[in-house]
């Protein structure tokens, strides 16, 4: 007997339960949900965004007329003293949703996507009153093409194949099925290729409905090369558990056995081992206090403001040329900003520590994430999609940078309270955030994702192995 | 005859080595996230308890200001985190724990735990009541798939039958063993949690004793309800195979699926207003229609103005015998907090639509109602996150109204010259916060006790009718 009849008889099988059908409807029903959503969310970030720099960049070009006016002449110094007051500049900081965020939305909804840069504020104060999302929405998590990749995806699996060699054991088939022309490897191959087939068949699907969903219409050139890697991850963790499967299968124990390894290794999979990687990242490297962070800020600001004249004075020993006697700007102004200055420095440390213990803890994690394959293909999956914590830390850190440059650029003016002038407002460093080329993404997910594909291989080779062994025990009895 | 069917099932249990096994996982799991919940609280309480006090340092120590500018420094009110949070977290990484008090602006709730935590930890956040909302039904239907569906099998039902055991004692004999160790289990990590949160430095919510019976007996509750469904469902299927996975179906919906899609339907029918949205009109609808050059607000302005000479009996605002700066910004502030009660009435009111719209999903999962009652009784969901921002809130008018009057009373014709010193700051009130009793706490979830009592009531009486009805079928062979 050749594979083929086995192939068709299966295919027929699957197709008259209804169960199994049912689910596989299910799934696909999920995954489209899954897209919808993800592409409304997208759509509702990317508005935001879109919306926040518009409206700032607008106020920023009104705010370039009344220098123009006062240039041109149109209007008198005198008529509009806070025309290009060097204190006043502000510019918007944007971090559009990553190029995938529609698949994996990742860290968007708890962190900060937008930004009004401004020298009247500290940067422990640059990314305020963004925490408005509800909080129940964000502890129950999404339903997203990640999640029905991650969980739900293994959990039909597992409902299509646990019974894919114990049932005819335990109905005591098997015997006889094997009395045929037809090795055991070959009978179950046949099954799992038919049954993770069709799974396999609606995640492409599923994954391709996703793209289009999301991107509106055509996908661009960026959007389809990190589709590209999503799948391949994705496919890398259906590859993962598909020899993962094939070998509990390979047990030929009872079909309840079967059900319940399956189910207890999709628990410490994806719930145990991602809980105790977290608790342990978070145990060994703990973060800096954010309220001791809080109060340092606030500790600075204050003594800074209580010694202004000592603060006013540093300014100008070190800026004698800054010593202009008939300031017309009032000195609030100064002080502010030589308060926010001290502030931003005086914090400085407290950021960095933040920043390293991310990164230690992401170091750590890429270390033993390869103990749980979901948390490595989740981490995988958010670093193509743009949506990473690394990625939010780095749009932070420069946001914060920025303010720096801006700062840089029009300090002399601010301390000496004189306006800028139209050739240094239109100077004044835009931002904008750079994404990861795609070849740097690829590199980086390369090894885990591989990982993943060369654990299904073994788990198989080991399955093979385990199902040869069956076949000589009937062929001996 | 109960004591002794719940003997042998125990004994079997202990023969078992995948329930032992099972178990031992479970019961690792909890001890981890008790340990993992007492270390994560007790720092977050030492760390509240140090900003507490450099918060009031600072403020006393603030020198020479006016008192307008200090109300815009303001004060910070941090949320404690009490005892019961060891046991269930709830919310408590999902919402800020620092309001800021700062005039013109209700903050929302800054510092968010999550936003420090690793992308992993959204996963599966391990704490004590998470491991048994999830685990203790797993562990349930482990050890009952097989109650009267093994028996009948096996044809020992039929000798159960012969020798006189009536369907009750069979029913409550398997339950009783099944609650028995899932109980065992409970028991441990409530007991351990009990004793760490006890521990010096974790503050103590109001009526703990009660709140702590109420999640004893809501877990009793909750794992007797899948006690009874396990035993329905093995009962009234024909072999263990089919229980085990139709009980794998409700476990996944019920604990997996459920939690998470209700708050997802819920965001999709009820959205929450976008965050950089809804932050840019509580800026704008605060201040512009007061403080803005439009007409509506130069015409309110001007009311305040003829409020105050007509209080005061003068004719020009140089002869008020108080500070009219002072008066105007206290005027601006009455504004304003009508805006704010507004607009956070509807904030606060799409949570509670998506709440109601999640709660339909506890219809097919009573995870979500027991989720929702054991973060009310442990004060970690949302009312009392409400319940502090309002307090800090009314805190923050008071506080205000106060420096604001410092001005208007001794501001006189100097304004926003005139400054205060430390011996003023000394005098201010700290923001002393008193959570709700279980009264209050209890009064959002009626509802959710209710659903849960419904299912207590259908998996009773699905398992008694299993039962009774595997009898007679047992009688009539």
């Amino acid at each position: 007997m050749t594979t083929h009849p086995i192939l068709t008889h299966e295919r027929r099988a699957l197709l008259e339960d209804r169960i199994q059908v049912g689910l596989l409807g299910l799934f696909a029903l999920i995954c489209l949900f899954a897209s919808i959503r993800g592409a409304g969310n997208y759509e509702a970030l990317e508005d935001a965004a879109t919306a926040f720099e518009a409206e700032h960049l607008e106020q920023a070009f009104d705010w370039r007329e009344r220098v123009v006016a006062i240039e041109s002449g149109e209007v008198a110094p005198e008529d509009d003293p806070w025309a290009g007051l060097a204190m006043d500049v502000a510019m918007p900081a944007v971090l559009a949703p990553g190029p995938l965020a529609d698949f994996s939305p990742g860290v968007t909804d708890v962190h900060p996507f937008t930004s009004r840069v401004s020298l009247w504020r500290s940067v422990d104060r640059l990314f305020g009153n963004y925490q408005f999302q509800s909080p129940n929405e964000i502890r129950a998590g999404r339903i997203d093409l990640a999640f029905a990749v991650l969980f739900v995806m293994p959990l039909l699996m597992i409902a299509l194949t646990f019974g894919a060699l114990s049932r005819d054991r335990d109905s005591g088939r098997l015997g006889l099925l094997l009395s045929h022309p037809v090795s055991v490897r070959e009978l179950v191959r046949s099954k799992l290729l038919v049954r993770l087939g069709a799974v396999f068949a609606i995640l492409v699907a599923a994954l391709l409905a996703g793209l289009f969903i999301g991107a509106g219409g055509i996908p661009d050139g960026e959007r389809l090369g990190r589709f590209g890697l999503w799948s391949l991850a994705s496919s890398g963790y259906f590859a993962f558990w598909a020899g993962a499967l094939y070998w509990f299968v390979s047990f030929n124990r009872k079909s309840e056995t079967t059900a319940l390894m399956m189910i207890g290794f999709w628990v410490l999979n994806g719930l145990v081992g991602p809980a105790v990687l977290a608790a342990a990242a978070q145990l060994i490297y703990p973060a800096p206090s954010q309220l001791a962070f809080l109060s340092t800020a606030r500790e600075v600001s204050n003594e800074a403001y209580r010694s202004r004249a000592d603060v006013m004075q540093g300014m100008l020993l070190d800026h004698p040329e800054l010593t202009v006697e008939n300031y017309t700007i009032p000195e609030y102004i100064r002080v502010s900003y030589l308060v926010n200055e001290t502030v931003d420095r005086a914090v400085q440390p407290v950021l960095e520590e933040f920043e390293a213990v991310q990164d230690r803890r992401q170091s750590f994690l890429s270390l033993v994430q390869y103990a749980a394959p979901a948390a490595l293909a989740m981490r995988s999956l958010n670093e193509i999609s743009g949506t990473d914590l690394a990625r939010q830390v780095r749009f932070e850190r420069e946001v914060r940078n920025y303010k720096g440059a801006i700062a840089r650029h029009v300090e002399a003016r601010v301390l000496a309270g004189e306006r800028l002038t139209l050739a240094e407002v239109d100077a004044v460093p835009r931002y904008s955030f750079r994404e990861r080329d795609l070849g740097a993404v690829g590199r980086s997910v390369l090894f885990p994702v591989g990982y993943l594909f060369g654990l299904g291989m073994v788990a198989a080779t080991l399955a093979r192995r385990n199902l040869a062994r069956l076949q000589t025990r009937f062929r001996e009895a | 005859m109960i004591r002794a069917i719940a003997r042998k099932e125990f004994v079997q249990y202990w023969r078992d080595g995948r329930v032992v096994t099972v178990f031992a996982i479970v019961a690792l799991l909890g001890l981890a996230a008790t340990v993992t919940g007492w270390s994560a609280v007790s720092a977050m309480e030492r760390e509240r308890a140090s900003a507490v006090a450099m918060d009031r340092e600072i403020w006393d120590t603030q020198g020479l200001k006016n008192p307008h500018s200090a109300a815009h420094f303001s004060r910070y009110a941090f949320q404690p985190t009490f005892n019961l949070a060891v046991f269930d977290p709830g919310l408590t990484d999902y919402v800020g724990n620092a309001i800021w008090l700062e005039a013109h602006y209700r903050d929302p709730a800054a510092l968010r735990p999550i936003e420090e935590a690793v992308e992993i930890q959204r996963i599966a956040p391990l704490n004590p009541a998470w491991v048994i909302q999830i685990f203790g039904p797993l562990l349930i239907f482990v050890l009952l798939y097989g109650a009267v569906a093994g028996e009948r099998e096996s044809g020992t039902l039929r000798q159960l039958l012969a020798a006189g055991v009536r369907p009750v004692s069979l029913l409550l004999g398997k339950a009783i063993s099944a609650f028995g160790l899932t109980g065992l289990l409970v028991c441990g990590v409530l007991l351990g949690s009990a004793f760490l949160m006890s521990a010096e430095g974790i503050e103590r919510l109001p009526d703990t004793g009660p709140r702590a019976v109420g999640l004893a007996a809501l877990y009793l509750v909750y794992l007797t309800v899948f006690v009874f469904l396990a035993l329905g469902v093995s009962a009234f299927s024909a072999r263990s195979r089919t229980a085990l996975v139709g009980l794998m179906g409700i476990w996944i919906a019920a604990t997996i699926l459920g939690p998470r899609i209700g708050p997802e339907v819920a965001g999709a029918l009820a959205p929450a207003p976008s965050a950089p949205e809804f932050a840019a009109r509580l800026e704008q609808e605060g201040a512009d229609p007061f403080w803005g050059a439009g007409e509506e607000a130069v015409q309110r302005r001007e009311q305040v103005m003829d409020d105050a000479l007509a209080e005061y009996g003068v004719e020009t605002v140089e002869a008020l015998p108080i500070n009219y700066d002072g008066y105007l910004l206290q005027a601006s502030e009455e504004f304003a907090n009508g805006v704010f009660d507004t607009m956070y009435g509807e904030l606060w009111g799409s949570y509670e639509r998506q709440r109601a719209i999640a709660r339909v999903f506890a219809l097919i999962s009573p995870t979500i109602a027991a989720q929702n009652v054991s973060m009310a009784l442990a004060g970690t969901d949302i009312h009392a996150h409400r319940h502090f921002a309002d307090e800090a809130e009314e805190f923050r008018r008071e506080f205000v109204l106060l420096l604001n009057q410092e001005m208007i009373d001794h501001g006189g014709a100097e304004g926003y010259a005139y400054v205060s010193g430390n011996d003023f700051w000394r005098q201010n009130p700290d923001f002393d916060y008193a959570a709700p009793g279980i009264g209050d706490a209890v009064r959002g979830v009626w509802s959710d006790v209710i659903i849960l009592l419904l299912w207590l009531a259908t998996a009773i009486a699905v398992a008694a009718a299993g039962v009774r009805r595997g009898f007679l079928r047992e009688m009539a062979a």
